[in-house]
């Protein structure tokens, strides 16, 4: 459709400029599009300074005059335009490169799309095409690094589970910070799933035509008291008329984890351990511990040195991915049609993830004036689950067991407690099952009719069916099932959630120079979640594993829970000789879960944009070929918050199986959203003829009402009460910048990088309140007002008192002095775990038929806790295995180090205090792609269109200093909007090594 | 063409204008807190509620009791296990933010928010059983600042003018100044516990399933009355107890043993927690059982020193059984067994001391109460007996049990820990070290709180 139209406007122009000279050569060729390998019609061919011309046809073909000392000029809106001598030759074929970052690109906004020309918000937008190979379960790991402003956080390897995405900052404390997520026009369901399963996972990205990420408030305000963490709307792709095309892909890798952490070996173990106990007065019992840990074996002789974290790991970890796709059509009827099989092998044991999904979409043109289409997506995911980070059959809590004790005993089983220090969680192995099972149907149906050649009516009616259960099994040797002949668990889950869009679009140019777009509708969304449950234990064999087997049924539970959302929306867009645009939006929201006294929210926005170099002074200068201003003001909310907090309730508790209530929620009638007030100002350029592209933006958010769990003495028998309370700031800059190094016939070469600087405050919190420290003993996370949401607070470590070995905590902020005593530290701000900035750059190589892609993506400034570490990094506090540095402990008068002296028990800096926070930098080789194009004329005798093979590499390189596992972290076993940057035994990330060829025909 | 668009506009909107309908939705697992108080079924509902707070493991569900036994170590248990909350209190080294100190200060008041929910509602009970419920709220409440008070502040023998803590008498339904609270000094939390017990037991029926009883209240009373050196009530109390408790069927069980890892309540148990493998957590199981046994690794070894201080024809020697390295007890050795509060034993060893110290023989002479514990685990009648005879009888027999550390603090006693090595220290009844701190979190939530002694600021 877009090339239709630019091929018509090119023909248009060159009706009037160009005259033929018929004395030259005829030089003729095909031009193919390096987007899709497809010939590409409407390209200007201009012989260099000259007014000769031609443009292909609709099959890619030209034909023009031209001599053999000339020079011909290849040039179209979307491309990179190219030059190339005529020489001797009388066939030239090209390909012509695309460039993304022109005026003409369609982007996808609410309700509709704009061309990023007169876009006068802040929309990041990538294509699907850039994803698909990446090996990785989800949409959102594959958009880490891309986007400007758009942080992407996966909680660890484990496959399946969450990944944290931040637009602009950390908008809410208590909260949601996920943006918005809509899948062709309909919000979708992304939590409410069983445990910590993300139910993003169930898309296929190789479906996905196009992400937008919805970043001011002029672009967001449409989705109202939803938008104000920012709005990721994913389009599906569609057929288009022609031929249809196949495409067939298969991709196959192998993962292992980005890094392992030293521990101590059986050697080192038991020196550590025997000197904590000596240092205590009690070696014996240390003895008498370490004849228990060994087992079999003897500790004393070094008969065995377990690697327990090697255990943890599965050494056959990989990838396999298979998909299919036809797309094709006629004048009526367009339709797209895939299927895709994933296979994921996790990087730790137990874990694995498998996605079969499918897709049809259609259009038909019933009419000149009517439309009609449905789209239609089911997957199945398959997900062999582990439990969270801080659970003793998470595997990397493997490495808390010593290296003196052996994996199996005499007999072949595998050592549990007592032998082992912890629950052996290698049983699990053997004698559990945990699979979780999701079907999706994300589906819409739509309608358009043209009432006018200008006023059009459009209605959508979308369903997003998430279905789910888990089956989990715990046999009669897990820590589970022990005393119990074992556990079992079935739960069920259906999230049921409908929405209907319905608006009008008024499109019209009056007197030639005002262009006139708006649009009004409204929508109404509902979503039930039903949830059940049983378990049961006392089973007659470890291999009967269904609850069918089991003689007591233990536990049981169904629930019921449900939101609406009422809507009503409009956008105006004007735009005035090409050259000044203006958007206006709005819209209503209500909700079922604000309380009764602010139901309706109205959210409006404006903005306003300059194209200079429209104006007479800059048109058609090359150096400067665009310059663009805008700017944008308005209101977002957010509203993700419990379905009814705003309620004073008492739910149901028993006891003896006699059932009770209890208060379990102080009423908030005024309870409503959050209001996010967003100023962004930009700047977009291009240089030397589009060669380098930018943009530059400032923003800044000021989210008041903030949602706010404000904790209360516990004496009230309640600990928080939700309430609209506070304020929080979230200001900065991004920096988009895109250059064509190299553009060249066989060798183009294009960088793309972006960048982004926020700075989170909080600003206020409940009357008279300046702080909410951390909930928790073993983690810092902190609120303070003036200070960023999560701020580490906690004792300042001052390393270890030479003479004694005493680990010693600063008592003032100044710290100059300290104490021994934990209970005395001053509590200081000792860190951030949000990150200063962060951004990624993107080299795309093409020589002759290779092609080769670069993501480099980086984290900087923020700093992790690792609140595994007052297990194992503790000096022989206890018998864990500690890591390799420990070894450095003080041990005798005047010794300089960090780590205190051994003392079994004892808690010598132990408590959580800044000696676990660390540097959290990195930065990170994301992706690497190589790939080859076998050449079109070595393809026709096999039919086939395209053929490539090629290799892409995930996670290849980290430079970092964090000392942990992997510093793209968050542990699972923390939830909150609070308890950010901390690691916990979370598994590091896969780094994985894929083949794969994909072939069109 | 206008008149299309109108006519499109106002369809769409008649088509939808149901929604605002939808904008109401109710919750489905939780019902409005004022339909919660409503009507009797309601309330009494609410009283279970109150219940179902007190069994939790922060509180009788073993965690009060396992503090005792940490704070009252004495060398005679030691704590092995990974948790550092309980190894801080063997260690008398809390730190103020230990989440088990944090966790039973919150779960207490929660209780006694339920009961006060409760009295604040009496009077839409049936009349009938209006007094039943009051008496049961009041045991809870009672109960729980009874808990508190000899957790987080010194003992009743250090004085009575020193920090309590605070007292919430009313239900919590929005959050305003006033619940800002203080903390009350000790004398008046204990006068508070005896106003909410004493009605307590006049209120409640000596038939009430597994729930509060008259007996069960007086027992309570027993212990309280025994932390404030007040013996004769102490006595009364006990016999009261006693006498109501086995006019309805409540007897020694004839085997030691026997008394423990019971399927359901023995004749001997006063109150308990209710366990079942729906509700199964049991805490002094979980920290004293072993994992063949389904609990954790074995965290709380018997030492040798304890062993040593029983009479070698003891029955109750018995209970000692060598796993995972270490002697353990099987008194809490089972899953899914009850969490035993009160047992008859205590209450003739309480009223065998409060006669002995008052000269009396109210019930029966301490001879015969104490000679009646001895007989059963097969030990020779005494033939005199003195306050150290009562003393160490009570400590064997409840021994592992909850109790330890505070009689030691009612008696004015002293823990010494890592006896006979070079790292002895022994802490006095009244050592800040065997006090909790108020945690920090309560701390940061209500700047109108004071610290404990030795816990900073």
């Amino acid at each position: 459709m877009r090339k239709a139209l630019l091929f018509v406007i090119a023909l248009f122009t060159l009706a009037f400029s160009f005259e033929v000279s018929a004395q030259q050569r005829q030089i003729s060729g095909t031009i193919i599009s390096g987007e899709d390998n497809e010939p590409l019609p409407g390209v200007n061919v201009i012989v260099k300074g000259t007014t000769r011309g031609a443009i292909s046809d609709l099959d890619g073909r030209y034909a023009i005059q031209a001599d053999a000392n000339e020079t011909l000029v290849f040039s179209f809106v979307g491309f990179v335009s190219q030059e190339l001598a005529v020489g001797n030759n009388s066939i030239i074929n090209l390909t012509l490169a695309p460039d993304a970052k022109v005026l003409g690109e369609v982007v996808v906004v609410g309700y509709g799309s704009t061309t990023k020309g007169d876009l006068t918000g802040n929309v990041a937008s990538v294509k699907g095409e850039a994803l698909a190979t990446i090996p990785v379960p989800n949409f959102q790991e594959a958009l880490q690094g891309r986007m400007a402003g758009v942080f992407v956080e996966s909680s660890s390897g484990k496959l399946g589970e969450g990944v944290k995405i931040r637009v602009r900052g950390t908008t809410s404390i208590s909260g949601g910070n996920d943006p918005l997520y809509v899948i062709d026009g309909i919000p979708m369901t992304t939590s409410g799933g069983i445990g910590l399963y993300n139910p993003l996972a169930d898309i296929n990205f190789n479906d996905i035509e196009s992400f937008e990420v919805l970043k001011d408030a002029s672009s967001a305000a449409i989705y109202g008291a939803r938008g104000a963490n920012g709005v990721v709307l994913i389009t599906t792709k569609s057929g288009a008329k022609g031929k249809t095309k196949f495409n067939v892909g298969i991709q196959r890798g192998i993962s292992s984890p980005t890094r392992l952490r030293e521990f101590l070996n059986a050697q080192e173990f038991v020196e550590l351990m025997r000197e904590a106990g000596e240092n205590v007065g009690d070696l014996a019992f240390v003895e008498s511990r370490l004849d228990r840990y060994s087992g079999w074996s003897d500790w004393r002789n070094g008969e065995t040195d377990t690697d327990w974290q090697k255990q943890a790991f599965n050494p056959d970890a990989g990838t396999t991915n298979v998909n299919f796709s036809a797309s094709g059509g006629d004048e009526k009827t367009r339709f797209f049609f895939s299927g895709a099989y994933d296979d994921q092998t996790g990087i730790l044991i137990r874990n694995d993830f498998q996605r079969i999904s499918g897709r049809l979409n259609l259009d038909h043109t019933v009419s000149k004036r009517f439309t009609i289409g449905a789209n239609f997506g089911l997957s199945r995911t398959q997900n062999n689950r582990l439990s969270d980070d801080n659970q003793f059959n998470n595997p990397i809590q493997l490495v808390a067991l010593a290296p003196i004790t052996p994996i199996r005993d005499l007999n072949g089983q595998l050592y549990d407690r007592p032998t082992a220090t912890y629950y052996n969680n290698l049983i699990d192995s053997e004698n559990a099952e945990w699979l979780n099972t999701s079907f999706r149907n994300i589906s819409n149906i739509f309608g358009e009719y043209k009432l006018t050649n200008d006023l059009k009516f459009r209605s959508e009616f979308g369903v997003d069916v998430f279905n789910q259960n888990e089956e989990q099994f715990f046999g009669s040797q897990t820590n589970l099932g022990l005393s119990t002949n074992g556990f079992a668990r079935s739960r069920w889950v259906r999230v049921f959630n409908y929405n209907t869009n319905n608006y009008f679009t008024y499109n019209k140019i009056f007197a030639e120079k005002h262009n006139f777009e708006a649009v009004a509708g409204m929508s109404f969304q509902k979503s039930d979640r039903y949830f059940t449950f049983v378990e049961g234990q006392e089973f007659p064999l470890d291999q009967l594993r269904t609850l069918a087997s089991a003689a007591e049924i233990t536990g049981g539970e169904s629930s019921i829970t449900n939101f609406t959302f009422l809507s009503y929306f409009s956008r105006i867009n004007y735009k005035y000789a090409n050259k000044y645009l203006a958007t206006l939006s709005a819209r209503i929201d209500g909700s079922s879960r604000f309380g009764e006294n602010s139901r309706y929210g109205f959210f409006p926005a404006a903005s306003l944009g300059w194209i200079v170099s429209e104006e007479g002074f800059l048109k058609g200068n090359d150096k400067l070929s665009l310059l663009k201003v805008r700017g944008s003001y308005g209101l977002t909310g957010n509203a993700e918050i419990g379905n009814f907090d705003h309620l004073g309730l008492f739910g149901t508790s028993s006891y003896a199986l006699i059932p009770g209530l209890r208060p379990t929620q102080i009423p908030n009638p005024n309870l409503t959203w959050e209001k996010t007030a967003q100023l962004n100002f930009g700047v977009e350029f291009a240089l030397f003829n589009d060669r380098i592209t930018g943009e530059l933006d400032y923003y800044n958010k000021n989210t008041t009402d903030l949602l706010l769990n404000v904790p209360v003495p516990a004496t009230t028998g309640f600990n928080v009460q939700r309430q609209n309370i506070g304020r929080m700031v979230n200001y900065g800059f991004e920096i988009v910048l895109n250059s064509v190094n190299v553009s060249k016939q066989n060798f183009s070469w294009n960088t793309s990088v972006n960048f982004a600087r926020n700075i989170n405050e909080v600003k206020e919190l409940a009357p008279g309140q300046t702080s909410i420290p951390s909930s928790s003993s073993r983690f810092l996370n902190a609120v303070f007002v003036g200070q960023p949401i999560g701020v580490f607070y906690g004792p300042a470590y001052a390393g270890v008192d030479p003479q004694n070995g005493d680990a010693l905590y600063y008592t003032n902020a100044d710290r100059t002095e300290t104490t021994s005593s934990f209970n005395d530290a001053e509590r200081t701000f000792v860190g951030d775990p949000n990150p200063k900035f962060f951004g990624g750059i993107t080299n795309n190589i093409k020589f002759k038929n290779f092609d080769l892609s670069i993501l480099f993506q980086g984290v900087f400034g923020n700093d992790i806790y690792d609140g595994g570490g007052g297990f194992f990094a503790a000096n022989g506090d206890w018998f864990d295995n500690s890591t390799r540095d420990q070894m450095g402990r003080w041990q005798n008068p005047g010794d300089l180090t960090n780590i205190p002296q051994a003392r079994l028990g004892e808690c010598n800096g132990c408590n959580a205090s800044s000696r676990y926070l660390s540097d959290g930098s990195y930065l990170r080789l994301r992706t690497l792609t190589l790939g080859y194009s076998i050449p079109s004329d070595q393809l026709t005798k096999f039919k086939l269109s395209s053929a490539r093979i090629f290799f892409t590499g995930q996670n290849l390189l980290t430079f970092t200093n964090y000392r942990g596992w992997d510093p793209e972290v968050s542990t699972d076993g923390l939830s909150g909007n609070i308890f950010q940057g901390n690691d916990f035994y979370s598994a590091p990330q896969a780094k994985t090594f894929s083949l794969g060829i994909n072939v069109g025909f | 063409m206008k008149k299309y668009i109108i006519t499109g506009l106002i369809c769409s909107l008649a088509i939808f204008s149901g929604c605002d309908d939808q904008l109401n939705q109710v919750p489905r697992q939780s019902i409005d807190q004022n339909l919660a108080l409503s009507n009797d079924a309601n309330v009494k509902s609410t009283l279970l509620g109150a219940y179902s707070e007190i069994r939790s493991t922060f509180l009788y569900g073993g965690r009060v009791q396992l503090y005792a036994e940490m704070l009252g170590a004495n060398s005679e248990v030691r704590w092995e296990g990974t948790f550092n909350q309980p190894r801080e209190m063997f260690n008398k080294q809390i730190f103020v933010t230990n989440s088990f100190v944090e966790g039973t200060w919150a779960a207490a008041y929660r209780a006694i928010n339920v009961a006060n929910n409760v009295l604040a509602s009496l009077d839409v009970v049936n009349e009938a059983d209006r007094g039943r419920v009051e008496g049961e709220a009041l045991f809870i409440r009672g109960s729980m600042y009874f808990e508190l008070i000899k957790l987080y502040a010194q003992p009743y023998t250090a004085g009575t003018s020193g920090l309590g803590v605070p007292l919430v008498l009313t239900p919590t339904r929005a959050v305003t100044e006033e619940n800002f609270v203080s903390r009350n000094t000790i004398g008046e939390v204990y006068q508070q516990i005896l106003s909410d017990l004493n009605r307590s037991e006049s209120l409640v029926p000596a038939v009430n399933s597994f729930l509060a009883r008259n007996y069960v209240v007086a027992a309570q009373l027993s212990r309280v009355y025994l932390q404030m050196e007040r013996f004769a009530d102490a006595r009364d109390a006990a016999n009261r107890a006693i006498t109501a408790a086995t006019a309805n069927g409540k007897s020694l069980i004839p085997v030691f043993l026997n008394a423990f890892n019971t399927e359901n309540d023995s004749n001997e148990d006063l109150f308990t927690i209710q366990v079942n493998t729906q509700d199964p957590a049991n805490d002094m199981f979980l920290f004293y059982s072993l994992p063949e046994f389904g609990a954790r690794g074995g965290d709380v070894a018997i030492m040798q020193r304890h062993i040593d201080l029983y009479n070698q024809d003891d029955d109750r020697l018995l209970q000692f059984f060598f796993s995972a390295g270490e002697e353990r007890t099987s008194k809490w050795r089972d899953q899914f067994r009850n969490v035993k509060v009160f047992r008859l034993a205590e209450l003739y060893l309480t009223r065998a001391e409060a006669n002995l110290r008052e000269g009396t023989a109210i019930g029966a002479t301490p001879l015969e109460d104490v000679n009646r514990i001895r007989a059963r685990v097969s030990l020779p009648a005494l033939l005199t007996v003195s306050i150290p005879d009562i003393l160490n009888e009570r400590k064997l027999e409840l021994a592992h049990e909850g109790h330890a550390i505070h009689d030691v603090r009612r008696t004015r006693g002293s823990v010494t820990e890592n006896a006979g090595t070079p790292n002895s220290v022994t802490f006095q009844f009244n050592d800040p070290r065997l006090v909790f701190p108020i945690p920090q979190r309560e701390m940061d939530a209500n700047p109108n709180l004071v610290q404990n002694e030795g816990y900073g600021n």
